[in-house]
């Protein structure tokens, strides 16, 4: 990949006009290189306004960067370009649903499965907003549902999926992760492809630092870290031997609720060592 | 001595269960104004829970979840919250009587305020 890029890269410096932008930028999105996608999206963006995939682009990479407020605007200047555009209607309902926005993502996936009506994951999607507009409360996004792939990637199935099928109750993903920050069980489809692994990663150091800061403070040791950010909220919860239960959820579903799901997944993760573990 | 966060920080103090509340530098964890019951080590306070508000924005950031908000630390014998803005980061730590919601709430809206 890394000279498919070096060789986009060239050929976009030789012919800046082109649209090899979109491949070059796609190419470095996956690879999480995101200011660089941005940078390359943002220039592609000036050079072709009127070019419906350069917009899309950027809103996948602002989602991948958090910024959901950056993608949807994106996104709503891919519709006023193709008006139909499929991807754009996903990405917009994905961004309504996890903001707790029931009604526009039932108009954006409909109108998504309008377009594309042969594609059975919008109907199971629909199916999923329609049952949380009905509930009155966030939803699980079913896993196999677009909703969680305006993308064009599919996601991996992490192994131990089924320690917590049960529990999400509008999280979006339910972790058992090692002290090395690796995976045990658990997924987090995240917006692009499976996750988790990166997840389970970057919030270990979190677990890490919270350690090292209990063994110089009078508190005892930590029990629980709810963390709060624009659009989501994580929490995480030792569970023994350095191995962590990890939760991210959208906005929408209220903090209370989160850490009950912290205390049914952390509960289950000790019984999975218990009988299973290490 | 009062700096021109004190009522900042005297409001988080006034919710019950409430031990202390610090300003800090997020850059060196520095503590830039504090009230804290007597007894509490508040530079060591500073340095680690700033060290730690510091990873979390991080790491979130990094897990492409943006930007961290609000931190809430639950330990044995007492709670942590920590809320940062350009730069600063503003902590309260309670004892297990404290009402958390009530000490998010005001801790979020000294956020605006510290700035």
């Amino acid at each position: 990949m890394v000279d498919e890029i070096r060789r986009l890269s060239d050929e976009l410096a030789s012919n800046p006009g082109s649209h090899v932008f979109l491949r070059l930028g796609e190419l470095l999105r996956q690879r999480r290189a995101l200011e660089a996608a941005e940078r390359v999206a943002n220039r592609g963006r000036e050079r072709h306004p009127g070019l419906a995939a350069a917009h899309d682009l950027g809103a996948r990479i602002a989602l991948d960067r958090g910024d959901s407020a950056m993608a949807a605007e994106a996104w709503r200047s891919v519709l006023d370009l193709e008006p139909n555009d499929v991807g754009a209607h996903k990405g917009l309902g994905f961004i309504a649903y996890r903001a707790g926005r029931f009604k526009e993502a039932e108009e954006h996936l409909a109108n998504a499965a309008k377009a594309d009506p042969d594609d059975t994951s919008l109907t199971l999607a629909l199916e999923t907003v329609r049952q949380a507009l009905k509930d009155g409360a966030p939803a699980r996004p079913a896993r196999s549902t677009p909703m969680s792939t305006p993308a064009v990637h599919t996601r991996r199935s992490s192994i131990g999926v089924a320690l917590f099928s049960d529990l999400a109750e509008g999280a979006e993903t339910v972790l058992l992760v090692d002290k090395d920050g690796l995976v045990l069980a658990g997924a987090a489809p995240g917006v692009t492809v499976d996750r988790s692994a990166e997840i389970g990663a970057h919030l270990t150091g979190v677990s890490e630092e919270a350690d090292r800061a209990m063994r110089h403070l009078d508190l005892g040791s930590w029990t629980a870290i709810v963390i709060e950010a624009p659009e989501m909220s994580a929490a995480l919860s030792p569970v023994g031997d350095g191995a962590l239960t990890m939760i991210t959820a959208p906005k929408a579903v209220p903090l209370g609720l989160l850490r009950r799901i912290l205390t049914r997944a952390t509960d289950r993760s000790r019984a999975w060592f218990d009988g299973n573990g290490a | 001595m009062s700096t021109q966060f004190t009522p900042v920080l005297t409001a988080v103090m006034k919710q019950r269960g409430v031990t202390g509340c610090l300003l800090v530098d997020e850059s060196d964890g520095v503590i830039i104004d504090s009230t804290l019951q007597f007894g509490m080590r508040g530079n060591v306070f500073a340095a680690l829970v700033a060290s730690l508000y510091k990873k979390t924005r991080q790491s979130i950031g990094a897990a492409g979840m943006g930007e961290a908000s609000l931190l809430q630390l639950d330990a044995e014998r007492g709670r942590v919250f920590a809320t940062g803005r350009e730069g600063l980061v503003l902590v309260a730590i309670t004892d297990l009587r404290a009402n958390s919601g009530l000490v998010r709430v005001e801790l979020l809206k000294a956020r605006e305020r510290i700035a």
